[in-house]
């Protein structure tokens, strides 16, 4: 079977899976970046002074783009995740063995999606914390290059998690338990190397880590660490996780009857 | 058209054996029915063909394309109305007839759009979503979906369940024109009457095994001794004057209703002794055999 085989039915499904979040965009965008502007907002107001430990950049500083790119992989993961469990719940998923459209077209679609919508709500996101710390960005190009990322891999582990999962308390179950814990260790509020014990260890295998990493040096200039060890890693989890999703999607796992 | 072979199903859930041994050839353009009781495996089966299913066994042919090493092909072939009503709640009518053709590759489709909205009486729903409509709308849309794409062949599982007479009476005719223009369908219902009126071939399947596959006509015709002829009269016959009918098994009821069994070839016979002998009816009921009671007939075995 060819990989690619129906641009116009992949473009077709892509557009709506897009469309699908873009028509409820105050639940899908506007929630997500008003809750990271809440976040800017409180911890501003408690931690103006305090001074992190790269190069005394301001704490603001340093939360921009730990922000930036938790809401990017957060919109990133939830985009294919609920819709697909939006359609197991209304007897829909089946429609999706009647399109002339490859396991590969219909998985990228599914994923391009959601990274669309992770792009879309860092870069939100990241316009939002314009008022509170200004512009600045040392290296804009990957600055978007690595939130595009962090979104790609995120909307893959989405669609696994979509197609594995079978309704909306399990997918929140999922989001409480992997995804929002491993955010909050990975990073975005704090240097991992400043956490206590055995958590600080949990950077070397929670890919989220090395992603806001890379986005904070992109941002800031400044870098704890080996950039070329996290950008391995990050390619590594980018990897597993689309592969991952491309198995999982062919093999017809939520879709299919065996 | 299509071409099943040797197919067999058991479902890893529960071990279940639906399909044992299917074997079909649908020609082009025949309008066939699948019958049989819940649970006979109908389902399964077009699920199979849906790509829904994965069968356990067997080579499935359609159109020509193998199903597993050209199953996107076989897309573009068939259109299915599945038994279960499911709709995507986000989008208004239209804009899910014209997601549906853009999965097709179809890029304009609006004209055909509108004819099948037309068609399936849904043209002022158009700009609504699927949340309000009624469960016989619901249903009717589906047909709309799998049709965007013109498939050679239509399935449908159960497409007039729960839709109201006059409705049903024109999906019937929208069927029979689809047909007219060389679609090839394959229906499943359980009005009997509607695969009697509508189909030119019945295939009834029962606990996963096809029990009989036969023309209309034929087997309607194997079981013509079946039909049934009442009289009724405006006075009370008794058994004296009926003794010419003796081989036709007849039993009088509240003594002004006659009925008797008559095998096709000897009905005008009949007729023609009955009024010989000077019985003067004032009703007559011919009760033709139906596919319902043949139907019954078979799953009784
Ligand atoms: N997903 C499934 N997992 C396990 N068993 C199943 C599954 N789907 C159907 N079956 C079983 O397979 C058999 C055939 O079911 P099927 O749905 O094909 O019947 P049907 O002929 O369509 O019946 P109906 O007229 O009620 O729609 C039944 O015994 C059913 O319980
Ligand atoms: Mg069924």
């Amino acid at each position: 079977m060819k990989a690619f085989y129906n641009r116009y039915g992949f473009m077709t499904l892509l557009t709506r899976e897009i469309h699908r979040f873009t028509k409820v965009s105050i639940q899908t965008i506007l929630a997500p970046l008003l809750s990271n502007i809440l976040y800017l907002a409180i911890f501003g107001a408690m931690l103006q002074t305090r001074e992190v430990g790269i190069d005394g950049v301001s704490f603001l500083n340093f939360l921009v783009p730990g922000l930036t790119t938790m809401g990017a992989l957060m919109a990133a993961f939830q985009n294919p995740a609920f819709s697909l469990i939006a359609q197991k719940f209304q007897s829909t998923i089946q429609d999706l063995n009647s399109y002339p459209i490859s396991d590969v077209e219909k998985s990228l679609a599914f994923i391009l999606g959601g990274t669309f919508r992770g792009f879309l709500v860092g870069i939100l996101t990241y316009t939002a914390t314009i008022p509170f710390v200004g512009s600045q960005i040392s290296n804009p190009i990957l600055f978007f290059f690595s939130i595009c990322v962090t979104s790609f891999i995120f909307a893959s582990v989405g669609l696994v998690c979509g197609l594995i999962l079978d309704n909306f308390e399990k997918m929140n179950f999922a989001l409480a338990i992997v995804i929002t814990p491993l955010s909050y260790l990975g990073g975005v509020f704090f240097e991992v190397s400043k956490l206590p014990g055995i958590l600080s260890y949990i950077g070397l295998i929670n890919p989220i880590y090395p992603l806001v990493n890379i986005t904070r040096y992109a941002y800031l200039g400044i870098y704890e660490g080996n950039i070329w060890v996290h950008g391995i890693m990050a390619l590594i989890f980018l990897s597993v996780a689309f592969i991952t999703s491309l198995i999982i999607f062919r093999k017809g796992i939520g879709i299919k009857t065996r | 058209m299509l071409k099943i072979d040797n197919v067999s199903k058991t479902y890893k859930k529960g071990n279940k054996e639906a399909l044992k041994n299917i074997n079909l050839d649908i020609g082009k353009g025949e309008f066939t029915a699948l019958l049989g009781q819940n649970g006979a495996g109908k389902t399964t089966l077009i699920n199979i063909l849906a790509g829904n299913v994965q069968k356990t066994k067997g080579i499935v042919t359609i159109g020509g394309y193998d199903l597993d090493n050209n199953s996107l092909e076989t897309k573009r072939i068939i259109g299915i109305v599945p038994q279960e009503v499911g709709h995507d709640y986000v989008f208004t009518i239209e804009e899910m007839l014209k997601k549906q053709s853009g999965y097709f590759g179809i890029k304009n489709n609006k004209n055909y759009i509108d004819d099948l909205l037309e068609e399936l009486s849904l043209k002022d729903k158009r700009k609504v979503t699927a949340r309000e409509l009624s469960g016989g709308m619901k249903r009717r849309l589906l047909i709309a979906k799998a049709l965007v794409h013109k498939p050679k062949i239509l399935i449908l599982d159960e497409p007039t369940a729960g839709v109201d007479i006059e409705l049903r009476r024109s999906m019937y005719g929208f069927l029979n024109k689809l047909h007219g223009e060389g679609t090839t369908i394959i229906l499943t219902t359980h009005y009997i009457e509607e695969a009697e009126k509508l189909c030119k071939r019945i295939i009834v399947i029962d606990d996963g095994k096809i029990i009989e596959d036969q023309p209309k006509e034929k087997l309607m015709g194997l079981f013509s001794e079946n039909t049934r002829i009442k009289f009724e009269f405006d006075y009370d016959i008794n058994s004296s004057d009926i003794e010419f009918l003796e081989e036709y098994s007849p039993i009088i009821k509240e003594n002004r209703e006659l009925q008797i069994k008559v095998n096709k070839s000897d009905l005008s016979k009949v007729l023609r002794l009955v009024s010989e002998r000077g019985l003067k009816f004032v009703d007559i009921n011919v009760d033709k055999p139906k596919l319902e009671d043949i139907y019954l007939k078979l799953i009784r075995h």
